[in-house]
C-alpha cells in the first residue's frame, strides 16, 4: 500500500520536473571551474546522455504503477536487497537535500546577510520546506508551475538586460580543454541537475494517469535544461574567463547590470528567484526522503517524521563541509561517484529484472 | 541550547499528543527514534562536539583507498 493518499496529473509532472532541475541553475558553479567556457556544451552533452536513463524511470513507474521507489525495489530485488538498496537511496536523499539547504546558506551568508548566523538560516529555511512537506504532493504540485515560471523569468529577464554587456567571442576556443575535464564536467552535469530527476521515481506512482508521463516527463527535462543552458550561455558571455574565479558564478553577472545607472544591483532578483526554486527543490527531496524513510518503516503516515527528520537535515548541512572550497572540492569527486549506481544503474536494471520476471504481473498472480 | 530545547519541545508538542490519540505505536516508536537521533545530533552541534561528516568518509573512501578522484585543476 503506498503511503502518499494525493494525486497529481501528468501535466502537474512536467512542471514538478521542470522546476526541479532549474533549481539547480546555481550549482552550474561547480562545473564552470572545471568546463569554463565549455560549459554549454557540457549541459548539452550531459541532457543527451541522462534523457535515456530518466525516461527508463518513467518506463519503471508505468511498470509499477501507484508504487514509489521502496516498493518498487522490494518487489524487484526481494525484501533484503530491496531494503539495502532502498536505504542507499535514503543516504543519497538525504545527503542530497543537505546539500541544497546548505547552497541557500552559503548563498546568503556570502552575497546577501554576512552577519547573520549560518544555522538560523539553515532553520528558517528547513521548517519551510517542512511545512510545505506536510501538506502533501498535491499542494507542492499545484504551486510548481508558478515556481517555474517565476525562475525562468529571472533567467530570462537578467539575460535581456545583459545582452549589451555580452561577448560572444568568449566562447572561443573550442575543444580546448582536456578530455578528462569536459568528461568531468559532463559527469557533475549528469548527476547533479538531471541525474537527481531520480527522486520522481517516488512520486510517479501519485499520478492519476500515466498516458503522457514519458512525454512530460521529456519536456520537463528539456525545459528545466534550457533554462540551465540560459544561465551558462549568459555567464560566459558576460565574465569570460574570469567567471572560473568567482564563488557564484551568477551573483557575478547580475551585478554588473546597469542600464541608466537606473537598473542596477540586480543581485536580489536573483536571490529571491534562487531561494524559491531551492525551496521548491528541497521540498521535494524533503517529501521523497520523509516517504522513503516512513514506507521503510511500513507506516501509515509520514507527516509525524519530518520534523525529526528535517531537524536532522538542519545538523548535516551545517556539519557536513568545513567551507564552501571543501563543498564543491568533495562534490565535484565522491558526490558524484557515489550516487552513479543509483542514478544510471539501479534503476534501468530493475526495469530489466521486470521485464524478465514478469514483474508485477507474476507477484499480483500470487496474491502478494 | 534555549533555542534547541524550544525547537525540540514544540516538535514533541506538534506531534506526540496526536499520535498517543490516534494509538499509532509503530509511527511513534519511528518518531521516537528519528526525534532521539536529531536531538543527539542538535545537542552535539550546540556543544561543539564534532559531528563526523558522512562526506569526508566517502571522499575518504574513494580518493584515498579505491584511488577514484577525477584530477584537480
Amino acid at each position: 500500500m503506498s503511503i502518499e493518499k494525493g494525486k497529481i496529473s501528468s501535466q502537474q509532472l512536467f512542471f514538478l520536473i521542470a522546476g526541479f532541475v532549474e533549481a539547480s541553475a546555481l550549482l552550474i558553479d561547480f562545473t564552470v571551474g572545471i568546463t569554463e567556457q565549455q560549459t554549454w556544451m557540457v549541459i548539452l552533452a550531459g541532457l543527451i546522455i541522462t534523457t535515456p536513463f530518466v525516461l527508463s524511470y518513467v518506463a519503471l513507474a508505468k511498470s509499477f504503477p501507484g508504487m514509489n521507489l521502496v516498493q518498487i525495489n522490494d518487489m524487484v530485488y526481494g525484501r533484503f536487497l530491496g531494503k539495502v538498496i532502498s536505504l542507499y537511496y535514503i543516504f543519497f536523499f538525504s545527503m542530497t537535500l543537505s546539500f541544497n539547504i546548505r547552497d541557500v546558506g552559503e548563498l546568503y551568508i556570502t552575497f546577501l546577510m554576512q552577519d547573520t548566523p549560518f544555522i538560523f538560516f539553515l532553520i528558517v529555511f528547513t521548517a519551510t520546506c517542512a511545512y510545505a512537506v506536510t501538506k502533501g504532493i498535491e499542494v507542492l504540485a499545484r504551486i510548481s508551475h508558478l515556481i517555474l515560471v517565476t525562475g525562468f523569468f529571472a533567467i530570462t529577464s537578467t539575460f535581456i538586460l545583459l545582452i549589451d554587456q555580452m561577448d560572444f567571442s568568449n566562447f572561443l576556443p573550442f575543444f580546448e580543454l582536456p578530455l578528462i575535464r569536459i568528461f568531468q564536467g559532463i559527469h557533475i552535469v549528469s548527476s547533479i541537475p538531471f541525474g537527481e530527476t531520480v527522486v520522481f521515481l517516488m512520486i510517479m506512482g501519485c499520478m492519476n494517469k500515466t498516458e503522457h508521463a514519458v512525454k512530460n516527463t521529456f519536456f520537463g527535462l528539456l525545459i528545466g535544461a534550457l533554462s540551465l543552458l540560459f544561465v551558462a550561455v549568459r555567464n560566459t558571455a558576460v565574465l569570460g574567463r574570469t567567471q572560473t574565479i568567482w564563488t557564484s558564478t551568477s551573483f557575478q553577472s547580475i551585478r554588473l547590470i546597469n542600464i541608466g545607472t537606473v537598473l542596477t544591483r540586480m543581485d536580489f532578483v536573483i536571490g529571491i528567484a534562487q531561494t524559491i526554486l531551492i525551496f521548491f527543490k528541497c521540498s521535494i527531496f524533503l517529501y521523497v526522503l520523509v516517504v522513503a524513510v516512513s514506507q521503510l518503516f511500513g507506516l501509515k503516515s509520514y507527516v509525524p517524521l519530518v520534523l525529526p527528520l528535517a531537524a536532522i537535515e538542519v545538523i548535516i548541512a551545517a556539519t557536513v563541509f568545513q567551507s564552501p572550497v571543501d563543498h564543491a572540492t568533495i562534490t565535484q569527486n565522491a558526490g558524484i561517484i557515489y550516487s552513479v549506481p543509483l542514478v544510471f544503474v539501479f534503476p534501468p536494471l530493475a526495469l530489466l529484472i521486470a521485464k524478465i520476471r514478469g514483474l508485477p504481473k507474476v507477484e499480483r498472480g500470487k496474491g502478494t | 541550547m534555549t533555542l534547541l530545547l524550544l525547537i525540540f519541545a514544540y516538535i514533541i508538542i506538534v506531534n506526540l499528543p496526536g499520535l498517543i490519540k490516534r494509538k499509532e505505536w509503530k509511527e511513534l516508536a519511528a518518531f521516537s527514534l528519528l526525534y532521539v537521533i536529531a536531538f543527539a545530533l542538535g545537542l552535539m552541534y550546540v556543544l561543539d562536539i564534532p559531528i563526523p561528516s558522512p562526506m569526508e568518509g566517502l571522499q575518504h573512501f574513494f580518493v584515498d583507498i579505491l584511488g577514484i578522484e577525477y584530477p584537480q585543476g
